[in-house]
Parts: structure tokens; sequence; C-alpha cells
């Protein structure tokens, strides 16, 4: 679980055979722009991972780079133990693209199969494999219909499939879930957790950090073509914003005395309190509030969750 | 209310730029290239005709013609003229020659001076025109340039002769009757009868001999066999323009994929640019060649078109002329960006290409400028190719030339479309 930023790597102490994929060092510019700037990444079979970051913080061109899609300047990208630029190798790869990247005027099933057979699927097994997926994505008696006419979640759920056709032991999944409603979101994740029950490595990019946080085993993310953080939501949180619950409180009356470990939040124009362990430190505070002088009106617990994490590694400023 | 929605639709004008020149630009850059094909007719461009001559009958007034046809601006006279010199030898080009010559295109007509049977006032010569009807102007003005050419000859030898026609006939007519009063005194008042009856024949002879049209026999070599000339000549022409359209449409596949990821996910599998571009290319190529076969068909069936007998100069044309029309829309759609800019850019060319190369109008009506000009352009080619084996039905052998430039058309355009479309490759 080992992502880290190129200065501050340390070997891996995983056995090839258990590394799904592996980057070392992968660098990349446009121009003067560097694009990737040294990621180093390994992400075991069968696991999970979340691959967060602002706009233009270099999601897509890691995704590429993965992909083969993209030159890479310096470093290595290895599947399964062999570099992705070797024959055949990237058929271990499963690609979902953000956008709807099928046919619209092709039917369902054609769909499917005409992507099946570039992926090297034909005869029985490509029927075999199409059936499946047509069972997938729950949309057998619609395997006639022209795409064109499906609504947005049934068209990921397509895109989706088209992907995974040839059973690729790492699929890349670029935000597979935007634009959908929340069953069809809830349905997608449900089909990712089938494929992961059969052991495929998982990695998608998503703006959802909720999705991140509640669906992924790890969470990676990069700013400025680096990784800043990575591992689970916990170890992200311990990372940044530490475990501390919030406690913000409006209070009416003028308190008299200073109380420790409370103090006044610009930014939400009420007092704030940070605390391990709110059941025992809150009514005590409560206490030392009223005998100052204060009379707490309303008050409301923060847990610090992914969002916090990543806007403390990211800060507020807007992104491209 | 009504004002906004001006002002909208006036700011997405401004906005979308393809729109903007398809609505202002390309009207004016048709208005000028059919001024520029049509306009320079009236400025002293108009292609000369290029005419072979055969003489066969070698006297006077043939070879004062042939010199007059020769000087005549709106004619080229291919050399050398086959004419009968004063000792009877024949030298030049043959009538068979200059047969063939029009057949294959060569020349626009070949003007035979041919022996005939005297007519009833003593004519001994025929003009025949062998005309190739694919250009259905040139006939016609050669006939009109032999006609007026033939009087002037006719004229000026008279003249050189006897400096007035009038004396010469009064000379003739006098020496008659003198002769008839010396052989015979007894002709009193006969005299001047005889005088009478020689005075309006001579006349009659020589009006005929100087004033009269001279018999023209217009002979179109090329299309009185045909059932239906006009289908053969358009088929080629409307055929080749669509192709271009079709394929060009067709090949914005390529700029959708590329718009919706397709192509990324297509190049993340197996597939490789190179896959992609020749499996695309073959797919417009089988589209182009059933779309002109269907067309042919259908002229075939209900227009006389004669494929039956021509099919295996319309096989090799269409594979060639779908191949090169195939590798030229991948071209553009590699060129471009967007399935949008396909349109306009593609619409503007092949439309220009189509003027120019005579898909639209036939190329002899063209001044010889814009004919050279439109030996640049695709369809130029094609439609040689076509016109050879439909309307000149020449063997697959004499299309060399035009399967030798779509060839390399096609190859080159082909290359120009990888080289292209390698942007979107591995970046």
């Amino acid at each position: 679980m080992r992502a880290r930023n190129r200065e501050t790597a340390p070997e891996s102490t995983q056995s090839h055979s258990n590394i799904a994929l592996k980057l070392r060092d992968v660098e990349r510019s446009f121009g003067s722009n560097q694009a990737l700037r040294g990621i180093s990444l390994e992400v075991s079979a069968g696991e999970r991972m979340a691959l967060l970051g602002p706009n233009g913080a270099g999601k897509t061109s890691l995704v590429r780079a993965i992909c083969g899609r993209l030159r890479i300047d310096h470093g290595q990208i290895e599947l399964f133990g062999e570099s992705i630029y070797r024959p055949k190798v990237l058929d271990q790869l499963g690609v979902v693209p953000q956008d709807l990247a099928i046919y619209g005027d092709l039917t369902t099933q054609e769909n499917l199969s005409v992507f099946g057979r570039l992926h090297g699927l034909s005869g029985r097994a490509l029927k075999e494999r199409v059936e499946w997926a047509l069972t997938w994505i729950g949309l057998e008696d619609r395997r006639s219909q022209l795409t064109k006419t499906f609504s947005g979640g049934m068209k990921r759920r397509v895109n989706i499939a088209c992907g995974v056709l040839h059973t690729p032991r790492v699929l890349l999944l670029d935000e597979p879930t935007v634009g959908v409603d929340p069953q069809s979101r809830h349905r997608i994740f449900e089909m990712l957790d089938e494929l992961r029950s059969i052991g495929t490595t998982i990695i998608l990019t998503t703006h959802h950090l909720d999705e991140a946080q509640t669906q992924c085993d790890r969470i990676v993310i990069i700013d400025h073509g680096q990784v800043v953080a990575d591992g689970t939501l916990i170890d992200l949180i311990e990372q940044t914003t530490g475990s501390q619950r919030k406690v913000f409180l409006n209070i009416e009356g003028e308190m008299t005395v200073s109380i420790p470990n409370l103090e006044w939040d610009d930014a939400n124009e009420c007092f704030v309190a940070e605390m391990d362990e709110p059941a025992d430190e809150l009514p005590h505070l409560l206490h030392r509030i009223r005998a100052s002088g204060g009379n707490v009106i309303d008050l409301e617990m923060h847990q610090p969750n992914l969002h916090d994490a990543f806007i403390h590694l990211t800060g507020h400023g807007l992104r491209e | 209310m009504i004002r906004t929605i001006i002002q909208i639709s006036l700011l997405r004008l401004w906005h979308n730029k393809a729109e903007l020149m398809l609505t202002f630009l390309v009207p004016i850059l048709f208005f000028s290239i059919f001024a520029w094909i049509f306009g320079s007719r009236g400025s002293g461009a108009t292609p000369q005709l290029k005419i072979a001559i055969c003489d066969e009958v070698g006297s006077d007034v043939s070879r004062a013609t042939i010199e007059i046809l020769e000087k005549s601006q709106s004619l080229r006279v291919h050399q050398p003229v086959k004419t009968v010199d004063r000792l009877g030898k024949q030298t030049g080009l043959g009538r068979a020659a200059a047969e063939s010559l029009v057949r294959r295109g060569m020349i626009s007509a070949a003007i035979v001076f041919a022996i005939s049977e005297k007519d009833a006032l003593g004519a001994e010569m025929q003009i025949e025109v062998m005309a190739d009807s694919f250009d259905q102007v040139a006939g016609q003005v050669v006939s009109a340039l032999v006609q007026k050419s033939t009087m002037t000859a006719q004229a000026q030898l008279a003249t050189l002769k006897s400096p007035s026609p009038i004396s010469q006939m009064e000379r003739q007519s006098g020496s008659a009757i003198e002769l008839a009063s010396a052989i015979d005194p007894r002709t009193g008042n006969g005299v001047e009868s005889l005088r009478s009856d020689i005075d309006m024949r001579s006349v009659e002879r020589l009006s005929h001999s100087m004033f009269q049209p001279p018999t023209i026999a217009m002979i179109d070599v090329m299309g009185q066999k045909k059932a239906n000339p006009v289908i053969a000549m358009y088929a080629a022409g409307i055929a080749v323009m669509f192709l271009l359209f079709s394929a060009t449409t067709a090949s914005g596949s390529l700029l959708d994929e590329r718009e919706n990821s397709t192509l990324e996910r297509l190049l993340c599998s197996r597939m490789t640019m190179d896959h992609l571009l020749m499996g695309k290319w073959c797919y417009l190529v089988l589209v182009g060649i059933l779309q002109t076969t269907l067309m042919f068909v259908v002229g075939a069936v209900f227009f006389g078109l004669n494929l039956v007998d021509h099919i295996d100069g319309f096989v090799v044309m269409t594979f060639v002329t779908a191949s090169a029309a195939a590798s030229f829309a991948l071209m553009l759609a590699a060129i471009c960006r967007t399935r949008t800019q396909l349109g306009w850019v593609s619409t503007i060319i092949i439309l220009s290409m189509s003027a120019l190369g005579g898909s639209m109008v036939p190329r002899y009506l063209m001044s010889e400028t814009i004919q050279r000009f439109g030996q640049f352009t695709f369809n130029a080619w094609a439609l040689d190719g076509y016109n050879k084996v439909f309307w000149r039905e020449l063997p697959i052998v004499e299309l060399r030339s035009e399967l030798t430039v779509l060839v390399i058309c096609a190859f080159v355009f082909i290359v120009i479309a990888r080289l292209f479309a390698a942007r979107w490759d591995r970046t």
C-alpha cells in the first residue's frame, strides 16, 4: 500500500506476485508543465483503490500512462511484474473511460460483442462473456435496443461492461458514476463488488469523496503531479486533520472567563472546540461555559472525514 | 424580447466560426470559382479546339481551306495534315488515324476533305466533320468554321483567277457565244437564245462554286451507337462527387470516436492506429464500390447505360476511384479537429474539386487554363477514366495514366492521414 513520493519512497516489501500494478518514478512533462513528477505507487492484487485529486492534478495523465496511452519520460509501469509496454501485458487491464465510449448506434449486444472482439475474444468465449455481461448489467431484455435510446445510468453500465468483457485482472475506471442517479450508482458499485469478489483489482478516479470513502480500501490523493497522501481513510485523516472531533457551539451571553480549548472560528462565526473523547469531554466543556456566563443555544459535532483531509492537502484554491 | 433573441443569435453566429464561414465566405468562394470558370470565357481565354485535317482531294479549294483553318485563332490543328500533293502523292495523317484520335479524345474533331462523285452542279468534294459528341459544342463550331473557311477559300481562288467574278462570267459566256457563231453561222436568231442559255448556266455554276455553302457531313464517331449517350457522360461525374461526399461523411466517425473517447478505448485494446485506419479505409472502399455499382446498375436498368459490355473497365476504375476517395476522406478527417470542421472543410473542397474537375460542368466548356488547373483535382482523373471506359470504349490498358494517378493519390492521401493520425497515437 505503498504509495509515496520519489524522495521518500522506501523499498517495497511485497512480493511481485501480490502486486498488480507498480509505478516507479513516473515522470511526464508537456512542455514546461510537469504533469507527473516522479510518481511511485503499488496496488495489491484484489485491492480497490480510489485515486483522488483536484482538476489538473495529474489524474488523467496518470490513468493514460497506466493504459499505455501516454508515453512517460521517465520511470517504469508494471502490471503483475511485467512492463506494460511488452506485448499482450495490457490484455490484463480493463479500461472504462469517463466519457460514454460506446457506439450509440449499435445495440447493447453489438457493443459488447465488438469490444469483446477488440480484446481478443471470439467464438463461444465471446458469446458466453456477452451473455454474462448482459446479465451483469441487468440489460438482458434490452439487448437488441440501440444504446443511444438508454438513460444515462444504463449507458454507464454498458460502458463499464465493455471494459470487463475480457476478464481483466486490473480494472481502471475513470469517474464511473459521473452524472448518474443514486440508484444507478448503487447498482454500479454492486457490479464492482462482484468483480472484486472474483479477485479483480479496481482502481477508480472520482470526485465523489463519499464514494472513495465508503467503497474503497485505499485512497491515494495526487496533486501537482505528485502523490500527496496514501492510505486508508483513517490513515489519511490521521496524517492530515487528525482524528479529533470538532464541536461547533453557538453561545449567548458574555463569558467572563476564557475557557481552554474553546476558540472563536471566524469562518463559521461560532466557537469551536476539538476533543478526542466527546462523551467525556463535552459535558465538562458545557459546564464550564455555563459557569463562565455563557449559554449554549446550539451545538454541532463534526467527525473529520475525507473531505477535510482532501481540502487540508489540496487547499481551497480553485483549480483548472 | 425579440431584440434579445436576435442578439443571442448574432452572438452565437459570431462565436461559431464554422457557421460564420458557411454563411458568408463559402457562397463568395463558390461564386468566385464559377465566375473564374465561366467568366474567363468571354475574355479571350476560350479553349482552342484541337482538330486534325485529312485532305484526300488535294484541290486548290481544299488546300486553300486548310490554309485558312490553320490560321484560325479558334483551332489548333494537329500536325501533320494529310494532303495529296500536286504529284498525287499522299502525305500526313490518314482518315483512320484522324478518327482514332477523335475516338481517344486526343482531338475534338477531324475534318476530312473527301472525293465524291460529281453532283448535278459538278462539285467533286465532300467535307466530313468527324466529331465526338461528348463535347457537344466542338462539332458544331468546327462545322461552322469549315463552312466559312471553304467559302472564303472559294472566293479567294475566284478572285485570283479573275479580278471580278462578274467579268469572268461575262468572258465565259461571251466566248461561248462567239464559238457558237463561228461553228454555225445559221444560228441567226438562235444566237441570242444560246447567249441567254449560256449566261444562265455560267452564273448558276459559278455562283454555286463561289457562294453556295459546301456540303458538310457531320459524323458522330462516338455517340452514334449509344442508346443513351448523355447518361454515359454524366454517370461518372455524379458518381465521383457523391463518392467523395459519402466517404468524407463516413470518415467523420473517426472524429466522433475521438470526441467521445471511443478512440481512446479502441487504442487501449489490441487495436493500433494502423489497424484502425486500415479498417476504416477498407470499409470506405467497400461502401464506395457498392454505392457506385448501385448507381451504374440503376443507370443500366432504367436509363440504358451499357454496363455489361464495359464491366472490366468499370470494375477497375471503380475500385481505384473508391480507394482514392477513401484515402482522401480519411486524410481530411485526420487533418480536421472536429466533425463540424470536417463538414465545412470537406464541403468546400469537394464542391471546388467537383466544379473544376468536371463533375458539375463538362471540362470542355472551361478555358484551357482552368482545364489545366482541373488536372490537379481528383475528379478530373476519375472522370477521364470513366469516360474512356463508357464513352470512348477504350481497353483497360488505355486507362494506365488515370489508374496510375489515382493509385498514387490513394497511397499519398492515406500516408498523410496516418501522419496526422499520429497525434492520436500514444502521446
